[in-house]
This record gives C-alpha cells, structure tokens and sequence, in this order.
C-alpha cells in the first residue's frame, strides 16, 4: 500500500522493480533488467511500451494490477519506500 | 523561604510562557486553516448558482495570493508565477468549464516557521462535473508555503507532490 496523500488516501499496487533495477513495458510484457517477468496476476493484458528505466536510490517500482486502462490513464512509477504503508495479508 | 517563592515565581512566569507560545502558535495555525476554507468556498461553483455572486467569489480569490504565487505541478503548460488579478482570471476561465465544482482540503500538517512564513502539506480532494463530461474525483497531495502580510496569511506558493513517477 502507497500513501498518496495526507493520512487516508493509499493506492494498493504491486512492488515490480527495486532500487537501482532497470524496468520496462515491451507490447504491455514486463520487463526488468531486460528479463520478462510472468505476471499471471494480470487479468486483462495491455499494450503498454514504456522505455527503459533505472529504479533511483531509496524508491520501488510499483504497477498496479489493472491493465485495461490507456498507460497514461494508469497511476504508477517510482515512488519513495516512505511512502509504503502496509502490504495485504492475504 | 525567599528561595522557594523565587523558584515558585520563575516556574509561574514559564509556565504562563510556554501557554502564551502554544496559544500564539494554535491561533495562527487556525488563521491558516481558515484560509484554507476560504480557498475553497471561494472556487466550489454549484449548479443554478447566481452569477453575480460566483463572479464576486472569484474576484475575492485574489485576496488569498501574495504578489507572485508560484504553482509548481508535472504540467509545465501550468506552472509558474502568478500575479492576484492572473490568479482570478484563470480561475474564473477554469470553472466556465465546469458545471460543478468542490474543492475541499484535509490533513493539514501546519509548520509556522520564523518570520512569517509557513509551510503547509495537506490533501485536496477535487469533485466535480465538466460541461459534457462524466463526474470526476481528483486528489492530490500539495505542499503550500504561506507570507504573512498584516495580520492576513497569503498563498505564496503550491506544489503538487509527485508521488509516483513513471
């Protein structure tokens, strides 16, 4: 879980990339330091392309689930380990 | 004897300090969070609302501003210093292109610094319809630093915190 903002607002995604990894999306596939990653959790795929990209000090990756939206459209990237909250406990 | 009552005497005076300091701090953190209020009772537009009245809020948004409000957001076509008057005149042109509009404010962490000046990081929760448009839901986190100018806390500047960067 991600604080978004002040003390209620949090956005539940997955953690994809540490630091100092490089991530990428090739045709909506996963890739981090340019290996594929099987994310049988994606329901819905997508056509994401995002360019290559090293994970900086003190932050993750995260991505969420959800696919199905226009990559602009969708609220992830790199975000300070700070702001990790929680994790689901199942 | 006359040690105790000096010691009796010292602790007083600190104590009536240390209340005077915590009394002048929750005053003007309370100051600011009115004007936090303000800000948003002066943009939020309802449906039917009188014109002549949403034209006077608007005008009274500059109010708010000090000379040269600075908005700092990841859409450079938006940041950049604004004077009062560019402040409502760019208001006013946002909201004709909405047919409701709330912006409400919350979780605001108030750090009064020295000379006046403030630093202020909290949450706006933006709701509302565009003309022809579904509903939205927008929130941010912003962190907001405020001048104080006879008596009267001004906007000095906004940044909208990049919480997740692609």
């Amino acid at each position: 879980m991600v604080r978004f903002a002040g003390k209620k607002v949090a956005l539940l995604k997955r953690v994809v990339a540490l630091e100092g990894e490089r991530v990428e999306f090739r045709h909506g596939k996963l890739f981090v330091n340019g290996k594929k990653i099987d994310e049988p959790y994606v329901r819905y795929p997508s056509d994401w392309n995002l360019q290559p990209r090293q994970v900086e000090k003190n932050t993750v990756y995260v991505v969420g689930d959800n696919r199905s939206v226009p990559i602009e459209n969708h609220h992830f990237g790199q975000t300070s380990i700070k702001r990790i909250i929680g994790m689901p406990l199942w | 004897m006359v040690k105790v009552k000096t010691l009796i005497i010292f602790a007083l005076v600190a104590i009536i300090g240390i209340f005077t300091v915590i009394y002048f701090f929750q005053s003007e953190k309370s100051k600011i969070k009115k004007r936090f209020k303000l800000l948003g009772e002066r943009v939020c537009k309802e449906p039917g609302e009188n014109k002549l009245n949403r034209a006077l809020k608007i005008q009274k948004i500059r109010t708010l501003f000090a000379e040269n409000c600075e908005l700092k957001t990841h859409i450079p076509s938006i940041s950049g210093d604004y004077s009062p008057q560019e402040i409502s005149t760019l208001a006013a042109s946002a909201l004709s292109r909405f047919s409701k509009l709330s912006l409400r404010f919350y979780d605001l962490d108030i750090d009064i610094q020295k000379d006046g000046i403030a630093k202020v990081t909290f949450t706006a929760m933006l709701t509302g319809k565009l003309i022809g448009e579904e509903n939205f839901d927008e929130t941010y986190e912003l962190e907001s630093v405020l001048y104080k100018v006879q008596d009267s806390w001004l906007f000095k500047s906004f940044e909208v915190i990049e919480v997740l960067r692609k």
